[in-house]
């Protein structure tokens, strides 16, 4: 049995097949996984929920990836937020990392490397979090 | 209200374009810059033509007018200058003859004048007039009867003569004139000269003075009055005979071949003599009837408008050719340019149309990469599901029903992916001309039938048809044309959230076949509509449109030769006009069906 990792990972994909294909993946390798098909549905499960990963499809109809991105950033902003394409280009994932997403990956993409990518996202995200207790104290 | 349409859409390029493809762009650029370069040489060859119609042959005509006028003045101004010279040297001639008449008068009021007079006062009386003039050659008396009873000069053998009986002796008498002025005539001495004679009246009987003049001295003394003006002077009686001669001839000089009309006292005539043109001024005489020529080469007469002629031909010919010079390379140079900067903007045109189909293909690489991905990514986690099932570490259900069940997703995301290359090709692939008669109402009515079985089948959509049946059959392939008018009824059906009407109306005018499909569903925003016939736009999520049915559609109608026009209002729908036009060949073929 895979060890439970104890934190909220949120997917955000408009497809529905492949969002609910990962989050069983992740679910079954110890996450706790919210899912959202849109955009504005993910909003409200980011004020809620409190994940601590965002896994966010870029392209997807009504509000897109990168404004979803800003709008949870202005919810939590320390929450990590790795982007998901099936397209790309280098131009649009260096503007998006210095926006402040944590990585790009590109679909299709390999469960473990999400894997690895979910945990070293949600680390920085725990060294942010005690960065700002520290200037807090 | 926004309106877009297909017409100005670039070609879509497919992305494994062919070397020949490649070689016929650069041999299309060339043929465009060898038609940019014939077109400024046409554009040469006119303006230039338009110069010298414009420019010289207007100034050559007007030219020509005025050295006509010029011409013509000058030839008048030579005339008139002629005449004033013959004028001028008749009166003269007159002066002088006036003035040997009255030496000759005088004599008979000399102190010493008797009517026997002796030699010596013959001598003296010739003296006396040779003082006044040396033209005087001799000088006789004649008595009553037309004797001649004293004379002094060269001639002693006419002393005794009987003049009774000579012409200017008699014409003396009959005319009725104290004094005469002979013709030219040989006379009893049998040389060429002239007489003048004067009559006085004593004591009853008349008695005649009478002298000789030489005809030479006139002749010099014509000359010398002629000197200095480039006219050739002579006197002539009315028969055309010259009355003036060269000195050494011992006959009477020839006859004029010009004889002056008497009917006129003065005039000016260009006659030819020796085929040149000559230009005469004749005037009559007072004192005998004689007349005074003064002629004169038209050549001479007319040398300053020749000159000016010349001048002006020469400085219009300069001119024109300085003019046309400067204007000839001017447009040359002009047209050059502009064809240097016409050949430029077709580069860069092509540069521009170039680079816009790279853009075209990077974004369609994008639109393919994007839609092939989401099918490969629903791959990829279906199988790691499976995966997950069969790992026995993480105790899932791994029946052959459930692995049965994601393999089915597997086979639905492979079967989308499928479709997006399929409707790829069918979108890049060339397509033959076709050869069905199509009619378009209909293919219309079908396609809204099929879809109303399946896609509108859900909401309530009514469907409204206004056919027109004056349309007539067009060539082409029905399929293509279903999925024209099947994606943009797909498209007015999703548009329409839950009820809505769509109406179908098909008209022909003007050659053109007009299908419109309007829509009262939630229109496009302004933002979108440029970017609908873009291959993978689509604002449909959830794998629901590939984005790819409008872009085909555009497609299939530029094809055909026709264009799609949109026009939509956000939140009250959208109007989708599709422009076919009408093939005679299908036009034919109805008839012939009728």
């Amino acid at each position: 049995m895979e060890k439970q990792r104890g934190f909220k990972v949120l997917l955000v994909d408009d497809e529905d097949i492949f969002r609910e294909a990962t989050a069983r993946q992740l679910t079954v390798r110890g996450f706790n996984v919210l899912t959202a098909n849109c955009g504005e549905a993910a909003l409200p499960l980011v004020q809620n929920e409190n994940p601590e990963v965002v896994v966010l499809d870029q392209e997807m109809p009504g509000m897109h990836g990168s404004e979803t991105f800003l709008e949870i950033k202005k919810i939590n902003p320390l929450v990590e937020v790795i982007m998901l394409t099936g397209n790309t280009s280098v131009e649009n994932a260096i503007e998006l990392m210095q926006q402040g997403t944590f990585d790009y990956l590109m679909k299709p993409i390999d469960i473990n490397e999400l894997l690895y990518k979910i945990e070293d996202a949600y680390t920085r995200k725990k060294l942010n979090e005690e960065q700002q207790q520290d200037v807090g104290l | 209200m926004r309106v877009w349409d297909t017409s100005h859409l670039l070609d879509t390029i497919p992305a494994d374009r062919t070397t020949a493809e490649q070689s016929f762009d650069q041999a299309d650029s060339q043929a465009n810059i060898a038609r940019i370069r014939l077109h400024f040489k046409q554009l040469q060859t006119r303006l230039i033509l338009g110069l010298v119609l414009g420019f010289l042959l207007p100034n050559a005509f007007l030219a020509a007018y005025f050295h006509f006028e010029f011409t013509h003045t000058l030839k008048k101004t030579a005339m008139l200058n002629l005449a004033a010279v013959a004028e001028s040297q008749k009166n003269t001639i007159d002066l002088y003859l006036q003035e040997r008449v009255v030496n000759l008068y005088n004599l008979f009021h000399s102190k010493d004048f008797t009517l026997a007079p002796t030699p010596v006062q013959m001598e003296n009386y010739l003296y006396y007039l040779k003082q006044y003039n040396d033209g005087f050659v001799d000088v006789g008396f004649l008595d009553a009867k037309g004797v001649q009873i004293g004379y002094a000069g060269p001639y002693p053998t006419l002393l005794g003569k009987d003049y009774s009986n000579e012409t200017w002796y008699k014409n003396l008498f009959s005319e009725n004139k104290n004094y005469l002025i002979s013709d030219i005539y040989l006379g009893f001495r049998k040389v060429p000269h002239f007489t003048i004679a004067t009559r006085q009246v004593f004591d009853g009987r008349t008695y005649v003075m009478r002298a000789t003049l030489d005809p030479d001295k006139l002749f010099l003394f014509l000359r010398a009055i002629s000197q200095g003006k480039e006219v050739e002077s002579t006197l002539v009686n009315r028969q055309g005979q010259y009355q003036v001669m060269d000195s050494g001839r011992s006959r009477l000089p020839g006859s004029s071949e010009y004889i002056p009309p008497d009917t006129a006292a003065s005039g000016v005539e260009e006659i030819k003599r020796d085929d040149q043109p000559v230009l005469v001024a004749y005037t009559w005489l007072k004192e005998t009837h004689w007349a005074l020529l003064a002629m004169q080469p038209v050549t001479v007469a007319q040398a300053g408008m020749y000159r000016a002629r010349l001048v002006l031909s020469i400085s219009f010919i300069a001119i024109g050719l300085v003019i046309s010079t400067i204007v000839f390379f001017t447009i040359k140079k002009l047209v050059a340019r502009a064809r240097r900067m016409a050949e430029k903007g077709q580069q860069l045109q092509e540069m521009l149309a170039h680079a816009s189909k790279l853009a075209s293909i990077g974004e369609l690489a994008a639109g393919v990469a994007h839609e092939i991905n989401n099918p490969l990514a629903i791959i990829m986690a279906t199988s790691g599901v499976i995966r997950d099932m069969l790992n026995p570490e993480f105790d899932l259900d791994h029946s052959p029903e459930a692995i049965c069940k994601e393999l089915s997703v597997v086979d639905a995301a492979a079967t989308r992916a499928k479709g997006i290359t399929r409707k790829l090709q069918d979108m890049g692939k060339s397509r033959v001309p076709c050869s069905i008669p199509c009619d378009i109402n209909a293919l219309v009515d079908e396609v809204v039938n099929r879809l109303k079985k399946v896609e509108f089948k859900s909401k309530r959509i009514e469907v409204v048809t206004q056919y027109s049946p004056e349309v007539p059959h067009i060539l082409a392939e029905p399929d293509p044309l279903r999925q024209v008018f099947g994606n943009i009824l797909i498209n007015a059906g999703d548009a329409i959230t839950d009820k809505g009407t769509i109406t179908i109306s098909t008209e022909a005018k003007e050659g053109t076949i007009y299908v419109t499909i309007a829509d009262t569903g939630k229109g496009i925003s302004p933002e979108n509509l440029p970017r609908i016939f873009n291959p993978f736009f689509t604002t449909k999520g959830g794998g629901k449109g590939t984005g790819l049915g409008l872009s085909i559609a555009a497609s299939i109608v530029k094809y055909l030769g026709g264009t799609i026009m949109v026009n939509s209002l956000q939140g009250t729908g959208s109007l989708f006009t599709v422009l076919l036009p009408i093939n005679v060949q299908a036009t034919t073929f109805k008839e012939q069906k009728k």
